[in-house]
């Protein structure tokens, strides 16, 4: 079995727990490189997001227009030397537009990310500890799984209100379950092992097995489990837009873009196929990144390829 | 599960052959009543079907199927009778309406309507409706006089009350006592062409023709004269995506879609099976302004922000197609008796030096304007945006707040929450039908001189007077800038040409029409 | 066995209870409320007040929190603000379309899923699995939404194929229904797919080194019938979880699918209910489908155990 993101709870098999080698696993991060620098997908994959970042980063110097700036009387104008990718409904320029949004697209995926990463870190680790608050935090998150992704963050989005904060914030909310499953399992498989019970018997705090121990162990799988969130939570975002209960749609993310080019479908095609490209490219990378990742990192999984 | 089951094995056993048999089994609708059913796709849910309570146009278009005012308007505007028999007799010092009913009326429950029945319908629209509330304060009494004639006395002279009384949206309506008296309203009953048959909510509405149904004398107008059920069903779907209801024209699937966006007119070009429709006058969106709390209450800061709009930037990000707007600041369009270009003196100016300088004179420090506006209305949300960069421009701070109209209708009512938002009205005939000149309507535009002219202009029955004072209202509007009027704009609707008969009016209805084979 | 399930039963109760909890606080902090959308533009603001304590809105949440439990304890939802009919009833009546949109929707992704994930198992390392393996992610990558409306596009408008939207007219059998989810039901599959497709190989090439399957293929049994004798049926076990669960997030997805085809199912009410602040129906609808995941879960779970003892506990 995997540990698919997609899959939204586990089945009675538990999906594989993190590899548990020892005290300190040895060099991973390079052994890891070196296994996905030998696939070629991986490679291209990781060039896009590499091209996506730097974009991101220097939307600034390269955006030929102020992304916001509008001009009427050029508007939904077809791609030429004026603007490369054309201009929306407002003559704003998409070329720029995409730029800033590859960077709030990437702002949201990082911060989904992170604030899921967090959250399941801290309620994993509680529950896995302090065995009092297990069978409540567990079916907390059972409870939080039971929604659909997107029907839980359509109510946190209506609740909490819709500017891009609050959406990460949902987003964060909706993946943290998943990550707090597999923090929860690696600490349950964990305490139980003899190096544990030694450094515990010479006396180390539970912060410091934590730190020494735990961490370093459970980097990997959270890092597999992070890519896909962030490409779930790309998508999340433009579903979310469409459906016009996501970001505010002033804000210039690549979901706020493709909904408001719906209307010109048939007119002005460039304007929803620009964006939706950027994503499915940033998704689809993200995947094969977070797939080699996993095959990388699973020994059982190494097996068979 | 056994149900699922069943349909799976049904579904794919059966529906999966091939799409061919599937459309002929699929438009196969065994029970077409004589007429055809036409098929309306409107721009969504309605939600209630009292035509009383709700301003809303889509309860409107709907209803006025199903139930009928005392009076209408013709394709002049002008006031006609549709269940009175004429119009009323005035008496001289302007207080007392006798009204006579059409004999003959006959609710879709079969009982005849009577003055009863009307006397109660006219309390419950003095008690409920948004429009009946305006007028309550100037009516004395309603009274029944013999089976079929009803007196309405008045306490001080009110000019705009047949106009009130011949609105289909928080209307007059008229319907059976015991539903008037009723605290809930229950299925509608009415006396109009078409009756109700059946509610599925996010599906569809059916009204089918009503065979008792009698019809007012006169050649058809507007919405008066004769009326004639001739399609068998009407049957309304709601359609929320303005996109999907263009698809749904092009293909077939409806012949009458209302409210689209004209950026979509170009779809329709080449389309031998559709007609566009362009309903003019139709409406105008407004700007409007805190006067209660915040920055905008200055009206120095106001006439900065009156200064700083394009309005007609504004109309073209919200409409496209110039064909569908009028960039005039006039609050009625050109060829209304109420039109008048002389008041119009700070419309369309997009002068940001002037309006930094306004902003200057009034200390205006930086605080952020919070600008509500929406996207279920695209063209809102579009103006908003370029009225934000506008007012930038100028050097005012904008904080512009997209909501869904749920929550900016609830945060309007709360003075503290916002300085501006954007809406919409549609053309109304009688002036004093504006909600927005209504002193406790968010946004609260109450000075002592707009008070004095509309209560000045509400009391005059001479229609020449009634001019003259409503050019002191405009001239005001523009002088204390409480909103600003970004221009007209007109509204794209389309039929299928098998649609015959159909009369273009802003909210469309289907008596009188149609539909070839 | 018997203390599994109520072990389960238990568990399952509980997290109802938290569902129930969630939902309450998250419709309550959501702003703007049904009175004032009902009421429309020109209502005044003590128009919207007296409608508000018709509907019970200006009780304390404490006190509307009680009713509301006590109302779920008789398995009563409650009464629509804006629809004017029980909310049980109004999921209902949208609740047959939803089923076989995620029916249909779950029959093309298997139908993708299950032979795409075979093939490149079997072909594990050529050009085949490489083409399907990417496929599976591309469609995992796509925007449903998108494929929705590009479908629309070219199969509804520019030829009229399918109906744009809608589910058919009123009196309209089976078949015309299937008809119209046809478009949808892909738009759904499709990305779905992807994940049928992935589970599928991985279980095959789990399967397919067990040492029976090896001992077959080295008595010379051929390839493709060791796959199709031997191999399916065991590797099918864990994709059956899969597509159980798989159903469930369909019934997610079938939201925006809904609302890009114009389908009145059970998630374009929940759309329009957070639009219109009708409270009963949003706090319903997301209790039957919460309950309806935890249910599907559970089904899962004994599945699993009944086909599988070793994982028996």
């Amino acid at each position: 079995m995997t540990d698919d993101p997609s899959m939204r709870v586990e089945p009675a098999v538990p999906a594989d727990p993190p590899v548990l080698s020892g005290p300190r696993p040895r060099s991973p991060r390079r052994l890891l490189l070196g296994r996905l620098l030998r696939r070629p997908t991986a490679l291209c994959a990781m060039a896009i997001l590499a091209l996506v970042v730097l974009a991101a980063a220097f939307a600034q110097t390269l955006a030929p227009y102020a992304p916001s700036r509008m001009d009427i009387a050029h508007r939904l104008a077809a791609p030429d030397a004026r603007h490369l990718l054309g201009s929306d409904d407002f003559g704003r320029d998409v070329l720029s537009r995409l730029l800033f949004g590859a960077r709030l697209s990437l702002a949201v995926g990082a911060l989904v990310v992170m604030l899921a990463t967090a959250l399941g870190l801290a309620i994993g680790i509680t529950a896995g500890f302090v065995r009092r608050l297990d069978a409540a935090l567990m079916r907390f998150t059972d409870a939080l799984m039971a929604f659909p992704d997107i029907l839980l963050a359509i109510a946190l989005v209506a609740g909490l209100g819709p500017s891009l904060f609050d959406v990460v914030l949902a987003l964060g909310i909706v993946y943290t379950p998943r990550v707090a499953r597999i923090v929860r399992g690696a600490t349950l498989v964990l305490r139980e092992l003899p190096f544990i019970e030694a450094a515990r018997s010479m006396g180390a705090s539970t912060p410091r097995i934590m730190a020494t121990h735990l961490l370093p162990n459970l980097t990997s799988a959270l890092i597999v489990q992070g890519t896909f969130i962030f490409g779930y939570a790309i998508l999340t975002e433009a579903a979310l837009s469409f459906l016009g209960t996501g970001v505010p749609p002033t804000t210039p993310t690549w979901g706020n873009m493709m909904a408001g080019a719906q209307a010109y479908m048939g007119r002005a095609d460039w304007l929803i196929f620009v964006p939706g490209a950027a994503i499915v490219l940033t998704v689809l990378s993200l995947q094969i990144l977070g797939d080699g990742l996993r095959d990388a990192l699973d020994p059982k999984l190494q097996r068979l390829m | 599960m056994t149900r699922l089951t069943e349909i799976s094995r049904r579904a794919f056993g059966t529906g999966l052959v091939g799409a061919a048999t599937l459309a002929a089994a699929g438009r196969a609708w065994a029970q077409a009543p004589a007429g055809g059913v036409l098929q309306v796709a409107t721009i969504g849910e309605p939600g209630t079907l009292d035509p009383t309570v709700a301003t809303s146009d889509l309860v409107s278009i709907i209803t006025q199927h199903v139930f009928e005012t005392l009076f209408c308007f013709d394709d002049a505007w002008q006031v006609r009778p549709l269940l009175a028999d004429g119009l009323p007799t005035v008496s001289p010092d302007a207080r007392r309406y006798a009204v006579r009913l059409r004999s003959g009326v006959r609710f879709h429950d079969g009982t005849p309507m009577t003055s009863d029945d009307a006397v109660a319908s006219l309390e419950r629209w003095l008690k409920l409706s948004p429009r009946g509330k305006q007028a309550a304060p100037s009516i004395a009494g309603i009274a029944a006089d013999g089976p079929l004639g009803l007196t309405i006395t008045l306490s001080r002279p009110y000019a705009p009350l047949l106009a009130l009384l011949a609105m289909n949206n928080g209307a007059a309506a008229i319907l059976p006592k015991a539903v008037a008296s009723a605290a809930a309203m229950g299925d509608p009953v009415g006396t109009g062409p078409y009756r109700f048959v059946e509610h599925k909510p996010d599906q569809y509405i059916r009204l089918a023709r009503f065979d008792g149904y009698a019809s007012p004398p006169g050649t058809p107008s507007g919405y008066a004269g004769e009326r004639r059920a001739i399609v068998g069903e009407i049957r309304f779907v709601p359609v929320p995506n303005p996109t999907t209801r263009v698809d749904g024209m092009l293909s077939g699937q409806y012949q009458f879609a209302d409210s689209l966006a004209p950026e979509m007119l170009p779809r329709f070009e080449g389309q031998a099976a559709v007609a566009p429709i362009t309903v003019k006058p139709f409406g105008f969106p407004l700007m409007i302004f805190n006067e209660r709390a915040g920055p905008m209450t200055d009206p120095t800061v106001r006439r900065a922000a009156q200064a700083a709009l394009s309005c007609s930037d504004m109309l073209a990000a919200g409409f496209g197609d110039p064909a569908f707007f009028d960039a005039q600041g006039s609050l009625y369009p050109k060829g209304t008796p109420y039109h008048d270009e002389a008041g119009v003196t700070a419309y369309n100016l997009n002068d940001p030096a002037k309006a930094g300088d306004l902003l200057k004179q009034a200390g205006y420090k930086k605080q952020p304007i919070r600008i509500m506006t929406s996207q279920q209305y695209d063209f809102l949300y579009k103006m908003s945006l370029v009225a934000q960069q506008n007012l930038q421009d100028a050097g005012f701070e904008v904080d512009l707040q997209v909501l869904d109209w749920a929550t900016l209708l609830s945060r309007r009512g709360d003075e503290k929450s916002w300085d501006a938002f954007f809406t919409y009205h549609t053309f109304v005939p009688e002036p004093s039908l504006i909600t927005v000149l209504n002193p406790s309507y968010p946004g609260w535009w109450d000075t002592p001189a707009k008070h004095a002219a509309l209560d000045a202009f509400n009391g005059e029955t001479d229609p020449a007077k009634r001019v003259a004072d409503w050019k002191t209202i405009q001239a005001l509007f523009y002088a204390e800038a409480p909103s600003i009027k970004v221009g007209d704009f007109y509204n794209l609707a389309a039929r299928s040409t098998r649609v015959t008969g159909y009369t273009t009016v802003p909210w469309p209805f289907f008596w009188n029409v149609g539909l070839a084979a | 066995m018997h203390s599994f399930l109520l072990r389960r039963a238990g568990g399952l109760l509980v997290v109802m209870v938290l569902v129930a909890l969630i939902v309450f606080v998250i419709v309550r902090v959501v702003p703007g409320d049904p009175a004032s959308v009902m009421l429309g533009s020109a209502a005044t603001p003590d128009d919207v007040a007296a409608l508000r304590t018709r509907l019970g809105l200006d009780q304390p949440l404490l006190v509307q929190f009680l009713l509301y439990c006590k109302q779920i304890a008789s398995l009563d939802l409650g009464q629509s603000i804006f629809l004017n009919r029980p909310v049980s009833q109004a999921i209902a009546e949208r609740a047959g379309l939803t089923s076989l949109l995620t029916l249909m929707s779950a029959a093309i992704a298997i139908a993708i899923g299950v032979p795409v994930g075979v093939i490149s198992a079997v072909r594990r390392g050529r050009p085949t699995d490489h083409v399907a393996t990417a496929g599976a992610m591309l469609f995992a990558s796509l925007p449903s939404f998108w494929v929705g409306l590009t479908l629309i596009e070219a199969l509804a408008v520019r030829h009229a194929w399918f109906p744009v939207a809608g589910w058919g007219d009123p009196g309209d059998g089976l078949g015309a229904h299937v008809y119209h989810l046809v478009l949808p039901a892909v738009a759904l599959g499709l990305p779905n797919s992807a994940l049928i497709i992935r589970f599928t190989r991985t279980s095959m090439l789990d399967v397919l080194g067990e040492d029976y399957v090896r001992t077959a293929r080295a008595k010379g049994v051929r390839p493709w019938h060791v796959v199709t004798r031997h191999a399916l049926r065991n590797a099918l076990i864990p994709v059956l979880t899969v597509i159980g669960l798989m159903v469930a997030t369909l019934i997610g997805g079938a939201i925006v699918t809904e609302t890009v085809f114009g389908l009145p199912g059970v998630g374009n009410l929940i759309v329009s209910a957070v639009l219109r602040r009708d409270y009963p129906v949003i706090q319903g609808a997301l209790l039957v489908i919460s309950g309806l995941y935890v249910l599907i879960n559970l089904a899962v779970d004994l599945l699993y155990t009944l086909v599988d003892p070793r994982v028996r506990p």
